[in-house]
């Protein structure tokens, strides 16, 4: 009897096939639509995300109390080298790193700035974030009083590969002190801060120039995702000041938090409309038959298995448009994944915020099955009011009724 | 048809209902949002502009491309004495600008410092009103300093205390000297209040060997919008050919690219709503007619023509969307002029993105009647667009087997 039913429920859902693509149509554009949008969007706070956490905070940081608000070399932290190969031992971290920094004015012949200096190992940070994924322009050297400039920070003092810079500063005990550096290559980490202020050279030079201890730092950046870490590492070092990657960075938190309920009300206005468009679709599909329904249940037809076949009706043209949009989807995601949104001529605003010019989109399987379950209910939603209908029929009226 | 139009809409009540509520939401929707998005868009640049950036400012060519003393404007007053003339300008002032370190007794920091004419600079921008603490600088003001909340705490100032400076001068020689703090501001740009300092001209000119002297000179229009015809009779009047006169377009265009890009992806979101919206209007017009394919197969047959058909699902169209719209229109207008006049306040907002130059937690509308007409009319031709696929369908009958479908 299923078996019927279901050869029916397929027939009946392509008698009119003009209004059946269109159903289909409209869902298979929506949804993969409304994908490629999630996508795209999650792509560029995923992006941004990697790449801060790569080149600054990691996912824990540590300072030395006091740091972060007076952004002084006074708050250093202490035998930081040990603490490093103490993280290091602890279960779930992948990579540590020892940064050190001050602020002051960097200078070309011609032009000044405010600019922060960040003393690196190179080797260390390559094997903590990829730092050479970062070079736009140049080469990752840092030897004989090389530097490596943040893209904003080489725009705005016009400086290219090769330009001798001046970087001045105060140092541990207080006297300004200057330091002559060549720009060996120009990096783009998409780290607002990082781009429009910093560069980076060899952290013993710097330890030199600011007269500081080569065992202490200012930063102590550490990857490893487990949430456990993050407490245990709070646990040990409770004289510092330890922070997750999102307490350091609260604005990608938020970024993050609107980008859930953004897509949420997306994915809910538009599964409305498409639930719209299903249901006028099926009602005035179930009017057209009512009297091949009349006949159906004075015959003898249970009402429950045109229950069945409604649904199964209704079913049929969700899932064809959920495939559609998913294959539409699918190709879409690939091609923002691989390729991503060129808005090269917007660069200059893409950078100053962030983001690459080249916006790329990822792929969740979540997108699917929450599609997909949405979809599903929408269709089977769809047929509620219209099936109410059909039960309250009265199969002699209906069949003696003029159509 | 007209008539015929309107009966045929209070007869067909579901797909009519379905259609205004649709239009009434897409129309709405769109409004609102665009006037908000714009409105946020229109705050920032404002912001920025109120707080430093001339509406124009005049450069010696390559000043800021190349950068260097050798590019100063070397004789401002004659720049400004063709200035006066110009109708449009409200007011115009010279600029010497220079990066250095301030220093007090533990902490040094890199600044910004300006010299500046006190007294036009409290018509061309903000930086006098948004005293916090000690006073504003006058012509008189001397070895004055007046610096940015945040700069001073980097330097753990307090007014009345003094910072060496330590710069370059405007002939390459090293110029330094003793300032002292006299009045602290806060712009709320996190940027420019922990980098910028001023001092007045009349005597930052005496250290930097800059008499006449400027880095550029800034411009306040009377009206904004007028900005370009403004600049272009400018430049007409400067007539000199290593000077260059640039409207805020160019001197903030990363800003204005930034908005655009915003604007992009506004739509973008936006385009999925009207797609879906637009795709329900037209399979419920579609539903509608393939129900009448009889009723129209007999109204051809007695000499309806196509253009006839065409005017009646145009009209169809046309009253349903015009009747949502005109209701849409004053409940959307209201809600953009209302949020134009009182600007959503979301607390700690401009705290959190300081560093992409938002200075305020305030989000207002955009209430302009230009944009609404424009945003009314798609939605008007979507509506439009949707008709033309039941048209066609309608069509693809001939009349008596029209008039025959079952």
């Amino acid at each position: 009897m299923y078996k019927l039913i279901l050869k029916m429920a397929w027939k009946n859902s392509f008698l009119r096939p003009a209004r059946t693509l269109l159903v289909i149509t409209m869902i298979a554009v929506s949804m993969s639509m409304m994908l490629a949008i999630q996508g795209l969007y999650d792509g560029m706070v995923k992006n941004m995300i990697d790449k801060n956490k790569r080149s600054g905070s990691g996912d824990i940081s540590l300072y030395a109390q006091d740091y972060r608000v007076e952004k002084d070399i006074k708050y250093i932290i202490k035998d930081a080298l040990k603490i490093k190969e103490d993280i290091q031992k602890l279960e779930g971290v992948k990579a540590v790193v020892l940064r050190l920094l001050a602020d002051g004015l960097l200078s070309t012949a011609r032009k000044s700035s405010f600019a922060s200096i960040h003393g690196i190992d190179l080797n260390e940070e390559e094997e903590f974030g990829e730092f050479s994924k970062f070079l736009k322009q140049g080469e990752i050297n840092l030897n004989k009083r090389g530097a490596l400039i943040g893209i904003e920070l080489a725009k705005t003092l016009k400086v290219r590969v090769g330009s001798k810079i001046i970087f001045s500063a105060q140092d541990s005990s207080g006297d300004i002190n200057s330091i002559a550096l060549r720009v060996r290559g120009i990096l783009q980490t998409t780290n607002v801060g990082l781009d429009t202020n910093s560069i980076f050279v060899d952290i013993k030079s710097l330890h030199k120039f600011l007269g500081t201890s080569s065992k202490d730092a200012t930063q102590i950046a550490v990857m490893g995702e487990d949430e456990k870490l993050l407490h245990v590492v709070k646990s040990n070092y409770s004289n510092l000041d330890v922070k997750s990657f999102l307490e350091l960075q609260p604005m990608i938190k938020q970024m993050q938090e609107m980008m859930v309920i953004f897509n949420s009300i997306t994915f809910f206005i538009v599964m409305s409309v498409v639930f719209i468009g299903i249901f006028g679709v099926v009602y005035v599909s179930i009017l057209d038959r009512i009297r091949e329904f009349g006949i159906l249940l004075g015959i003898g037809m249970q009402y429950k298995y045109i229950r069945v076949q409604i649904f199964l009706e209704s079913i049929i043209v969700g899932l064809i448009g959920y495939l559609g949009g998913a294959v539409l989807g699918i190709v879409f995601l690939v091609y923002l994944r691989d390729y991503g949104l060129d808005l090269s001529s917007f660069s200059d605003a893409l950078e100053m915020w962030g983001y690459e010019a080249v916006i790329t989109g990822t792929i969740k399987v979540s997108y699917f099955t929450s599609t997909f379950w949405a979809i599903i209910t929408a269709s089977v939603l769809s047929v509620i009011i219209p099936l109410r209908k059909i039960k309250k029929l009265n199969p002699i009226e209906v069949i003696k009724a003029e159509k | 048809m007209f008539s015929f139009a309107l009966k045929n809409i209070l007869f067909y009540k579901g797909r009519s209902i379905t259609t205004f509520i649709l239009t009434f939401i897409s129309a709405m929707f769109f409004v609102v949002f665009v006037s908000w998005q714009d409105g946020s868009h229109n705050s920032m640049l404002e912001n920025s502009l109120k707080i430093y950036t001339g509406a124009i400012e005049i450069y010696h060519k390559d000043y800021r491309n190349v950068g260097g003393n050798e590019y100063l404007i070397p004789d401002a007053k004659s720049i400004t004495d063709k200035l006066s003339s110009i109708e449009g300008i409200e007011a115009f002032s010279t600029r010497y600008e220079t990066y250095g370190l301030l220093s007090s007794k533990e902490h040094s920091a890199a600044s910004m410092v300006a010299g500046i004419e006190p007294e036009k600079e409290k018509v061309l921008s903000s930086i006098a009103l948004s005293l916090r603490d000690g006073e504003f600088l006058d012509k008189n003001s001397a070895n004055c300093l007046y610096a940015g909340v945040e700069l001073v705490k980097k330097l753990k100032l307090h007014v009345g205390d003094e910072v060496t400076f330590v710069g370059g001068a405007s002939d390459d020689s090293f110029a330094a000297d003793i300032f002292k703090l006299c009045g602290t501001f806060k712009t709320g740009s996190f940027e420019f209040d922990s980098t910028a300092s001023f001092v007045s001209r009349a005597y930052f000119d005496e250290l930097m060997y800059a008499k006449n002297m400027a880095s550029y000179i800034t411009i306040k229009v009377k009206n904004l919008d007028g900005v370009d015809r403004v600049n272009s009779e400018i430049s007409k009047v400067l007539d000199d050919e290593d000077l260059e006169s640039l409207t805020w377009k160019t001197l903030m265009k990363t800003m204005v690219e930034a908005m655009e890009v915003d604007n992009v992806f506004g739509y973008i979101s936006l385009s999925l709503f009207l797609v879906v919206i637009f795709f329900v209007i037209m399979i419920y017009g579609f539903i509608n007619v393939s129900s009448r394919i009889k009723e129209f197969g007999v109204l051809k047959c007695i000499g309806l023509s196509r253009a006839n058909i065409f005017s009646l699902l145009f009209f169809e169209i046309f009253i349903l969307s015009s009747a949502a719209i005109v209701l849409a229109t004053p409940i959307a207008g209201y809600i953009c002029y209302y949020y134009t006049i009182n600007p959503i306040v979301i607390e700690g907002f401009a705290e959190m993105y300081k560093d992409y130059g938002v200075v305020s937690n305030e989000m207002p509308f955009d209430f302009n009647i230009y944009t609404m007409s424009w945003n009314l009319g798609l939605i008007y031709i979507l509506n439009f667009l949707s008709i033309l696929y039941p048209y066609f369908y309608i069509n693809s009958y001939e009349p008596i087997e029209a008039s025959r479908h079952v």
